[in-house]
C-alpha cells in the first residue's frame, strides 16, 4: 500500500487512475495549486476548489483510491493582488470540507512582496483552522526560500510538526529535518529528484518524517514516482519498515493530523467495485464496462 | 411549518451514543438562528461530518407516517445522520427570501458531493420552492450519482413541480445512468406520450448497439401502447429474460390496448405470479439493480 500524497490529479488521465490503483496507491492527496494557465477571475478558482471536493473526489473513488486535497492560493498567483485578495475571501469557504487535510500548497515562487503576504496571511488561517501546511519551495533559489519559508511559518508560531516542506534536495534536507518539519521529496525528472537520489537520502537520513510524493501534473511527470521509487529502494536494500514509512506511514501521520484523513478511509472501504459505484454513466459512458486487464485490439461495446 | 420540521429532525437524530455530535449540533443552531452570519453557516455546514456519520438513520414507522404527514411524500427513511443533522442547520438560517437566497447560492456553488447530497435532498423541506426549481433542474446535470439520486430518487420535488420537458429530461437520464426507476417519485401519475416515445426510441437504440434494455422502463409506455409499442414489448418478450418477459407482461396487463391481450393468455402462469402493478415494477427494479447494474 502506497500514498501519493502530492499529485494533480485533474491534469490525470483515466489510464494514470487505473496504473496507480494496480501499483498499490490506496489514497492520493491533491494539492491546490495553478493550472498553467494563469486564472483572471475569482470564478474561476471557486470552480477548481470546488472540483477537488467534488468531481476529482468521486472520479478518484471510481478507480478504488481515496482522494484528498489541500486548499489554498499558491505562490504564483499571489502575485495577482486584487485577484488574491479575493481568494483569501473565499478560502474559509473550502478549509472546513471534507478531504480537506491542510493549507497548502502555500509558500515563495519569486519570492515577492506579495507572495510573503498572502503566505502570511495563509499560515494565520491554518492556525485558526487547526489544519496542517504544505509549503511549496520555489525551484529558483530553493536554499534560500526553503530557509525563509519555516523562518516565517515559526514567526507565525506554528509547531514544525503541523508543517510539511515539500520539493527538498539534498542541498535543504538536512535543516528542514534538523528543525523538526516534515520533509517532502518530489520524484519528478529534471526538475527535482530522481528515483536513485532518494534512495540514497534515505540511506543517510533514514525515513523519520520523510515523505516521497510525485508532484505529477501537467507536465511530464511520472504518476508511478512513489511506488517506482519504493521498488528502487527494496532492491537497493533499504528496510521494508522504512519504505513503508517514506511511502505511507509519514504522510498519513502527517496530514493525518487534520483529523479529515484515517486509514479506515480505504482499509474499510468495499471491495474495487466499478460496475457497483458507477451507476452506469459517470466516469463510464452510456453502460461502459470497466476495463478489466490486458490490452485488446477492440473497443468494447 | 419551519420549527415543527426541525423539531421532527431532531427527534430522529437523538442518539445517546452521540451526545456530542448533537451538543455540537444544538450551539450551531442557536448561533446561525440568532446571528444569521453566512460565514458560520458555511463553516458549521461543513464540519457537520466531523460530528455525524453517513449511516441510515434509525427510525420507527410511527416517524416515517409523522414525516409524510409535515411534508407529503418526504421520505427521511432514505437519508443518513449527516443528513439530517445538515438539514436542521440549513432549516435554522433565517428564512429572509434575499439574504436567503443569497446565502444558499453561495452555498450550492460551492459545496462538496456530501453536501450537494444534503441540500438537494431537503429541497422539499425549503422555503421558496417553486423559486427553487432552477437549481433543482440546473443539479440534475451533475454526473455524481450521489447527487443526482439525491434530487431523482426518494424525492417528492420533480414530481411536484418539473415541468414536463425536465421532468422527461430527468427520467431519461435515470434510464442512461441505469438508476432504479421504482425509487423516482410520482413515475405513473407523470408518465406522458413524449416521455413513452423518449423510452421507445432508447430501446431502440440499444437493441441496435446489441446492448440490454432496462426492463422498468417498459413501465413509461403503459398507457399509451398500440400497435407500435406492442411491436416492441413483443420483442422484449420473445428476449427468453425473466424480467424483461415479467416487465412486458405488466405493462400488456395495465395497458387498454385490445389486441395485446391475447398475449396475457398465453403466458398465463407467468401473469398469474405477477404481484399488483407498483409491487412487482419495484421488484423488477431491484433484481435488476442487483444483477445486472
Amino acid at each position: 500500500m502506497y500514498i501519493d500524497p502530492h499529485i494533480h490529479l485533474v491534469s490525470r488521465t483515466t489510464d494514470d487512475y487505473e496504473a496507480m490503483q494496480k501499483a498499490g496507491i490506496v489514497a492520493v492527496i491533491e494539492p491546490a495549486f495553478w493550472l498553467g494557465q494563469p486564472r483572471t477571475e475569482v470564478g474561476s478558482f471557486k470552480d477548481y476548489f470546488s472540483t477537488l471536493v467534488g468531481w476529482e473526489r468521486f472520479r478518484s473513488s471510481q478507480f478504488g483510491i481515496v482522494h484528498y486535497c489541500t486548499m489554498g492560493l499558491n505562490s504564483k498567483e499571489a502575485n495577482n493582488e486584487a485577484l488574491a485578495e479575493q481568494v483569501m475571501e473565499l478560502l474559509p469557504l473550502y478549509v472546513g470540507k471534507e478531504g480537506v487535510v491542510a493549507i497548502g500548497e502555500i509558500g515563495y515562487d519569486d519570492q515577492t512582496e506579495a507572495e510573503d503576504r498572502f503566505f502570511r496571511l495563509q499560515l494565520e488561517l491554518a492556525k485558526e483552522v487547526e489544519l496542517p501546511v504544505l509549503i511549496h519551495t520555489p525551484h529558483r533559489d530553493k536554499h534560500k526560500g526553503t530557509i525563509r519559508s519555516m523562518d516565517v511559518s515559526e514567526e507565525h508560531g506554528l509547531d514544525p510538526k503541523m508543517v510539511i516542506v515539500d520539493h527538498n534536495n539534498e542541498e535543504t534536507v538536512k535543516e528542514v529535518l534538523d528543525r523538526g518539519y516534515y520533509a517532502g521529496f518530489t520524484i519528478y525528472p529534471h526538475t527535482k529528484m530522481g528515483s536513485e537520489r532518494m534512495v540514497e537520502i534515505v540511506r543517510q537520513y533514514g525515513p523519520e518524517r520523510i515523505i516521497v510524493n510525485s508532484a505529477a501534473d501537467w507536465g511530464i511527470s511520472d504518476p508511478l514516482a512513489v511506488p517506482k521509487t519504493a521498488d528502487l529502494m527494496r532492491k537497493s536494500g533499504i528496510p521494508e519498515e522504512h519504505i513503508k514509512l517514506v511511502t505511507y506511514q509519514n504522510a498519513l501521520t502527517a496530514f493525518g493530523q487534520s483529523g479529515q484523513m484515517d486509514e479506515k478511509d480505504w482499509l474499510n472501504a468495499s471491495p474495487l467495485d466499478q460496475t457497483k459505484k458507477l451507476g452506469g454513466n459517470s466516469v463510464l459512458r452510456g453502460g461502459q464496462t470497466p476495463r478489466v486487464e490486458g490490452s485488446s485490439d477492440f473497443v468494447e461495446n | 411549518m419551519q420549527n415543527q420540521l426541525a423539531s421532527f429532525l431532531s427527534q430522529l437524530l437523538e442518539s445517546p451514543a452521540n451526545q456530542k455530535g448533537l451538543d455540537w449540533l444544538q450551539k450551531q443552531i442557536e448561533k446561525i438562528n440568532n446571528e444569521g452570519t453566512p460565514s458560520k453557516f458555511f463553516l458549521a455546514f461543513s464540519q457537520a461530518s466531523r460530528y455525524f456519520k453517513k449511516e441510515k438513520l434509525e427510525h420507527s414507522v410511527d416517524q416515517i407516517h409523522q414525516a409524510g404527514e409535515l411534508v407529503p411524500a418526504f421520505q427521511p427513511q432514505f437519508w443518513d445522520q449527516l443528513q439530517v443533522a445538515r438539514t436542521l442547520l440549513m432549516l435554522s438560517y433565517p428564512q429572509v427570501k434575499d439574504p436567503w437566497f443569497t446565502t444558499m447560492n453561495q452555498l450550492f456553488e460551492t459545496a462538496d458531493m456530501h453536501e450537494h447530497q444534503s441540500l438537494f435532498a431537503a429541497l422539499p423541506l425549503m422555503p421558496f420552492q417553486e423559486d427553487l426549481i432552477p437549481r433543482a433542474i440546473d443539479g440534475l446535470r451533475t454526473n455524481i450519482s450521489l447527487v443526482f439520486d439525491a434530487i431523482a430518487l426518494n424525492n417528492p420535488f420533480p414530481a411536484k413541480y418539473f415541468p414536463e420537458a425536465n421532468w422527461n429530461q430527468m427520467v431519461l437520464k435515470a434510464i442512461f445512468m441505469q438508476r432504479p426507476l421504482y425509487r423516482i417519485q410520482g413515475l405513473e401519475e407523470r408518465r406522458n406520450p413524449a416521455l413513452a416515445a423518449i423510452a421507445r426510441d432508447f430501446a431502440h437504440e440499444r437493441w441496435a448497439a446489441g446492448r440490454e434494455v432496462m426492463p422498468e422502463i417498459w413501465r413509461l409506455v403503459a398507457p399509451f401502447v398500440n400497435e407500435e409499442y406492442f411491436e416492441d414489448l413483443k420483442k422484449a418478450l420473445s428476449t427468453k429474460d425473466n424480467l424483461q418477459e415479467n416487465a412486458a407482461l405488466l405493462t400488456i396487463r395495465e395497458s387498454a390496448y385490445s389486441p395485446a391481450k391475447k398475449v396475457l393468455d398465453a403466458y398465463s402462469t407467468q401473469v398469474a405470479k405477477l404481484d399488483m402493478d407498483a409491487i412487482a415494477w419495484e421488484s423488477i427494479g431491484t433484481e435488476f439493480q442487483r444483477t445486472r447494474v
